[in-house]
């Protein structure tokens, strides 16, 4: 049976239940082409037996929920899957399982939730503000998975007297901090008016980045593997018509 | 707002100093702009694979001494040029309030005396930290033969400082940089050791270079051998409590009679990074790594080397050997380890296991067991042709990044 859910944590937990016992269970909050024949069921959340299932899986692990919450903002189409097996361990074995490195089921949630953190991590690096006339900054983000809100602590504590804009341009929302308040909005497409100096800063970061190259150490591989060009789309520095040009040394 | 082409020259004689690292600091924000990212964070890769962290840019590249391995020295001819405080100030919080970086990694050319210099450098960062109330991450190179106090007064602004120790001998130091003494470089780090400590001891309130202090050295210029330049190294770890020694391999630029003609390899200056790894976190003492009046080994990585001079001690269990001697395995690295650690509490582990668990065995089959089961080569012999065979294989594609002639300038440093 396939179980289909809204994608929200209730959901999940209401459709965790539902199928705890079925030994074909699949669950998904994607609608996937079917093969003929497979029996499917849409979940609607039901608060009460969520609630019933998070107590008893909290039960066994208090931080389980933790691991949930970064399963559900995955990008992978299976993600409430890789959840389903995560949990349904925790419920078998009744007590964490975090630790069972070398269980299928705890590695691929481990590796789920790894690229979720990761991904924050290197967007708090890859994120690139442009300033509005108004002062308030703005970026728009394209990250693999749903994680704009999630980056807005990092910034509002470096930059607590700007207002700032995270847009991911993907999913079509933004979080927001207006300078006092931190919020999320969908948000369709974003019409910036710059501030008069922002061209000319990022101007000047491309001649940075341009002139602290070492161009007689080529490796474009391993720059692509610290920076996969996926990230690329919405940093100045690769925002030229031209490939860099190679720097004479001074 | 600062010119193009200063921001070019500036930051090109800047570029060989090494470290990029922004991590070791928990400053807080309490207004203005900016804060520590204990961790570290890269903000951008350029075409080299460096990560940019920080906004790396010297003060003046007009500089009194003539290193001579340095692009910037005395009798270069190269166009000369400098920023004034406030325009390093502005261009730093431009750049971070646009998330491009971490923070300023601040150098400079002798530009007039020492003191002038470091007074020059002090100014900027106070400007930032004061006046603009930046809390962002600082790493400011210190110049040799500056006041004690000006040294002092930087330490309270900056989270990082460093002096480059150049060269690994005080020979070679005298004899491609005649400016700077042994002691000139030492003397301030010392200084910074010890008032970091003393300060620590007490409590004091606010912040004593929270990221500490680091060097770096150009190798392959000078005719030291690995085992001393490994010693050296531990010796700056535990006597002055430094965070990170960089390494740069030597390309001539320069056409000295005391410079070597031709380049010293990438995979050198390679290996000593593995060498330096191996000190911080893997447990392994200088010694252990090469004798003194010998290079490392550059068919094989040194915990390689190391293993295969220490046969006695394999093949280890995986599912028993304490933290220390899984370190000690070669291809298994500190999140390896850690994972074998936490996955051997629940069940056995066997082959199957550690390879889904993706600990990588092309190396390490050889040295450990699993459930009692060898999948490695049967005789010491046959293990150490494995071994090289493969890192030759690696060899080859590390050289044809680095061999060819061009690579002038890619690994010279020694900027102060």
């Amino acid at each position: 049976m396939i179980y289909f859910t809204d994608g929200t944590k209730e959901g999940f937990l209401t459709a965790f239940l539902c199928a705890y016992n079925d030994e074909d269970a699949l669950l998904s909050s994607v609608q996937t082409q079917l093969a003929l024949g497979q029996a499917t069921v849409f979940v609607a959340a039901d608060p009460q037996k969520a609630a019933k299932a998070e107590a008893r899986l909290l039960s066994y692990d208090k931080d389980c929920m933790q691991d949930l919450f970064y399963l559900l903002r995955s990008g992978m189409s299976d993600r409430e899957q890789i959840a389903f097996r995560y949990f349904k361990l925790l419920a078998d074995r009744k007590r964490p399982v975090r630790g069972m490195l070398a269980e299928d089921g705890v590695i691929a949630a481990c590796e789920c939730i790894r690229k979720v953190t990761y991904e924050i991590h290197r967007m708090h690096g890859f994120v690139r503000f442009m300033e509005s006339a108004s002062g308030a900054l703005y970026a728009p983000i394209s990250p693999d998975n749903d994680i704009a809100d999630l980056l807005v602590p990092h910034f509002r504590a470096r930059l607590p007297e700007f207002p700032f804009v995270l847009h991911d341009v993907v999913r079509k929302k933004a979080a927001v901090y207006d300078g006092t308040n931190v919020f999320t909005a969908p948000l369709q497409s974003a019409e910036i008016v710059l501030s008069a100096d922002e061209k000319k800063w990022q101007a000047l970061w491309q001649r940075y980045y341009a002139s602290v190259n070492l161009p007689q150490r080529e490796r474009l591989k391993q720059m692509r593997g610290y920076m996969p060009v996926r990230y690329w789309k919405h940093m100045p520095e690769f925002d030229r018509q031209e490939p860099f040009p190679m720097e004479t040394p001074v | 707002m600062i010119d193009e082409r200063r921001l070019r020259i500036l930051t090109e004689g800047a570029k060989f100093d090494v470290s990029c690292s922004s991590s070791g600091s928990k400053r807080k924000n309490s207004g203005g702009m900016g804060n520590g990212y204990p961790s570290g964070c890269c903000h951008s890769f350029t075409p080299d694979g460096r990560c940019i962290s920080l906004l790396k840019i010297l003060l003046s590249n007009n500089c009194i001494y003539n290193c001579k391995y340095c692009p910037n020295r005395l009798d270069a001819d190269v166009p000369r040029v400098s920023a004034s405080p406030e325009e390093i100030a502005e261009l730093t919080l431009d750049f971070y309030k646009r998330n491009y970086i971490e923070g300023l990694f601040l150098s400079s050319a002798v530009d007039g005396s020492p003191n002038d210099t470091m007074e020059r450098l002090v100014r900027t960062v106070k400007l930032l930290r004061t006046q603009h109330r930046f809390h962002g991450y600082i790493h400011l190179k210190g110049i040799p033969r500056a006041d004690e106090a000006l040294v002092r007064e930087a330490a309270k602004y900056a989270d990082r400082m460093s002096y480059n120790i150049e060269l690994p001998s005080e020979r070679s130091l005298k004899l491609l940089a005649p400016q700077k003494s042994k002691e000139s470089l030492l003397l301030p780090m010392r200084q910074l050791c010890e008032e970091r400590r003393v300060f620590r001891e007490e409590k004091r309130k606010g912040l004593f270079l929270p990221a500490g202090q680091t060097t770096q050295m150009i190798v392959g210029a000078s005719p030291e051998k690995d085992g001393q330049i490994v010693r050296l190294t531990q010796s700056l770890y535990r006597n002055l409590g430094l965070k990170r020694v960089y390494f740069s391999a030597y390309v001539p630029v320069v056409h000295d009679r005391l410079l070597p003609d031709r380049p010293a390899g990438q995979l050198h200056e390679h290996r000593l990074y593995q060498a330096d790894w191996l000190l911080r976190f893997y447990g392994f003492t200088a010694e252990e790594l090469a004798p003194e009046d010998e290079d490392l080994p550059l068919d094989l990585d040194p915990k390689c080397a190391w293993a295969l001079r220490n046969m006695q001690l394999f093949p280890v269990e995986v599912n028993r050997a304490p933290l220390e001697m899984l370190l000690r395995v070669p291809g298994i690295g500190g999140r390896s380890a850690q994972k074998i650690l936490e996955a051997r509490r629940y069940t056995k582990l066997t082959f199957e296991h550690l390879k889904k668990m993706r600990v990588v065995l092309k190396r390490a089959r050889h040295f450990i067991t699993a459930g009692g089961k060898f999948y490695g080569a049967n005789s010491d012999t046959a293990v150490r042709n494995l071994l090289t065979a493969g890192e030759a294989g690696e060899n080859a594609v590390q050289l044809s990044f680095f061999s060819d002639a061009e690579t002038a300038l890619s690994a010279l440093t020694g900027e102060l």
